[in-house]
């Protein structure tokens, strides 16, 4: 038997959006305005964008860049940071170059980047890779210098040499943090795939919401912004059941139930 | 009854005549400081172990004593000095020397039987031959029925017991515990001092443990080394010649123990008063 309270809770994100597009219904139809269509507008327009095979194949570019570029940045960012965390001498070699880079937006890079290597699949990857590589960077570093020493100790009076206690005790241990980095880096890689899209406009899913824009197509722009963000919203709630299997050894943690998981 | 202090570090042994298992040889470490300065944390040791004996290094905290069992497991190098296990220099951690610390240091992502088959494993023991000893380890300390829980469902005095089984499930020559009881409450405490003496009485490794109880030190030792407060130095080693297998109801009655008890307590009194500044 589920109690009133669990059904509550699990409604409430639901009750939360079906609030705002009714807010956003009433606010559109007061207004009265072009530019602003109503929810119900919009959401009819979403399965004309689905049904369109070629609409479907720029939003499935747009996640294979995505795809391709978290992927290298996790497998690039992690084994840097867990360094970071556990050599000064690394962490001292790296943190100033880092701190150059974090505050830079990096969509703004893109028309340098642009420049070297056209508005191709490269650029945007390249993008969103560098918007990805900074935070799982972050926390892999955090991760792994919070781990305890006589952990470590301990693997060394097993016979655990340095490398393997870098993957056998600082990775697992250091999991956790490593895991929130790619949560957040999992929201900035969608946030800089729709950006590069917006300023290399040849395809994807932002190109979609733009060219609609040009074009005073106002229902498929927020169309369009539905769908993305319903993908945020699936991708993280995809991610967070993959975290909560892996790390459901950890000490629980004051997490924000932002997914529908 | 006298007692049986003595300032000597080698003194008659309590049972049987045995090999050094652990030489100390002017052993100092000195560590610096913040402020760049240099802290003498321990000045000039000199011990011998021997093989089978219950040793503890009793002192108040900052004295140095973790210092000295860190570099006895070669997680420390000394500053000046040498230390020996079986002969042969400490150049680093190895199997034959296990920890146990006061913080447990369990691997939180393995349950309790993946913590303590993690050691076995590691040397190459075969899966099912590493369970199977794990599971009575397991068994030994306590704690049958929660092979499966990770450490963060377990109690401290759970998790030092697991702490307790990993280690011994390499079988280290010597036993090294920092402090082991030292988070735990008093009644845990005394259980897991009882436990550790039933366990011990069975193959009596060597043990090295640190502690800043002196009821403790008592208890479980065959022989107390005190500490003087930074820099640490050995003030007095005191054989505890209370027969085994001990039990604390009887200990509690037994004159020599509570004279033991008093007589250290005195001589960390002493020190005390002689240590203020003038």
């Amino acid at each position: 038997m589920i109690s009133a309270r669990a059904v509550l809770a699990r409604a409430t994100p639901v009750l939360a959006c079906l609030g705002l597009l009714a807010v956003w219904q009433a606010t559109s139809l007061v207004l009265n305005n072009d530019s602003f269509p109503t929810a119900i507008e919009a959401i009819r327009a979403i399965p004309l964008i689905l049904g369109d095979k070629e609409a479907l194949i720029n939003i499935l570019a747009s996640l294979r860049r995505m795809a391709i570029g978290f992927g290298v940045a996790v497998a690039m960012s992690i084994p840097l940071g867990l360094m970071m965390g556990r050599s000064r001498t690394v962490a001292s070699f790296f943190n100033p170059l880092l701190m150059v880079i974090y505050p830079v937006p990096k969509a703004a890079l893109m028309p340098i980047i642009m420049l070297w290597l056209g508005v191709g699949d490269i650029a945007k990857t390249l993008v969103i890779f560098l918007g990805v590589s900074l935070p799982v960077i972050y926390h892999s570093f955090a991760g792994a210098k919070a781990v305890e020493e006589k952990m470590l100790w301990s693997g060394a009076a097993m016979g655990l040499s340095a490398a393997q206690r870098m993957t056998r005790i600082v990775l697992p241990a250091a999991l956790p943090e490593i895991l929130t980095g790619c949560r957040t880096g999992l929201v900035l890689a969608l946030i800089t795939m729709i950006t590069s899209e917006m300023i290399a406009r040849q395809s994807g899913a932002g190109n979609i919401l733009f060219n609609a824009l040009d074009m005073g197509q106002y229902d498929t722009v927020f169309a369009m912004i539905i769908i993305v963000g319903a993908m945020g919203i699936g991708l993280d709630a995809l991610f967070e059941k993959m975290r909560a299997r892996l790390v459901k050894w950890s000490e629980p943690q004051f997490d924000i139930p932002v997914s529908f998981s | 009854m006298p007692s049986r202090s003595n300032i000597q570090a080698e003194l008659k042994p309590a049972r049987k005549p045995a090999a050094a298992m652990i030489e100390i040889d002017h052993v100092s470490q000195t560590f610096q400081t913040s402020g760049r300065q240099n802290h003498l944390a321990l000045s000039d040791i000199s011990l011998t172990i021997e093989d089978g004996a219950f040793v503890s290094i009793l002192g108040p905290s900052g004295c140095g004593k973790s210092t000295l069992l860190y570099i006895v497991g070669g997680f420390v190098n000394p500053t000046q000095g040498l230390a020996k296990v079986k002969g042969r220099a400490i150049t680093g951690p190895g199997p034959d020397r296990g920890p146990v610390f006061q913080e447990f240091a369990l691997f939180p992502w393995k349950s309790v039987l993946g913590n303590v088959m993690y050691g076995p494993r590691q040397q190459g023991v075969r899966p099912a031959e590493a369970e199977a000893q794990s599971r009575a380890l397991i068994e030994m300390v306590g704690l049958k029925g929660f092979e499966d829980f990770y450490p963060k469902e377990l109690s401290g005095g759970m998790k030092q017991r697991v702490a307790l089984a990993r280690t011994l499930a390499y079988h280290p020559a010597v036993l090294l515990m920092d402090e082991p009881f030292g988070a735990l409450d008093a009644h845990t405490r005394t259980r897991l001092q009882n436990d550790l003496l039933n366990i011990w009485e069975r193959d009596r490794k060597t043990v090295l443990f640190v502690t800043h109880s002196v009821e403790e030190a008592v208890f479980l030792s065959d022989k107390v080394v005190m500490l003087t407060r930074g820099p640490g130095r050995i003030r007095q080693i005191v054989d505890i010649d209370l027969p085994r297998p001990r039990r604390r109801t009887e200990l509690l009655l037994d004159p020599r123990y509570q004279k033991y008890l008093v007589d250290i307590e005195r001589m960390f009194d002493d020190a005390d008063e002689n240590e203020l500044p003038p």
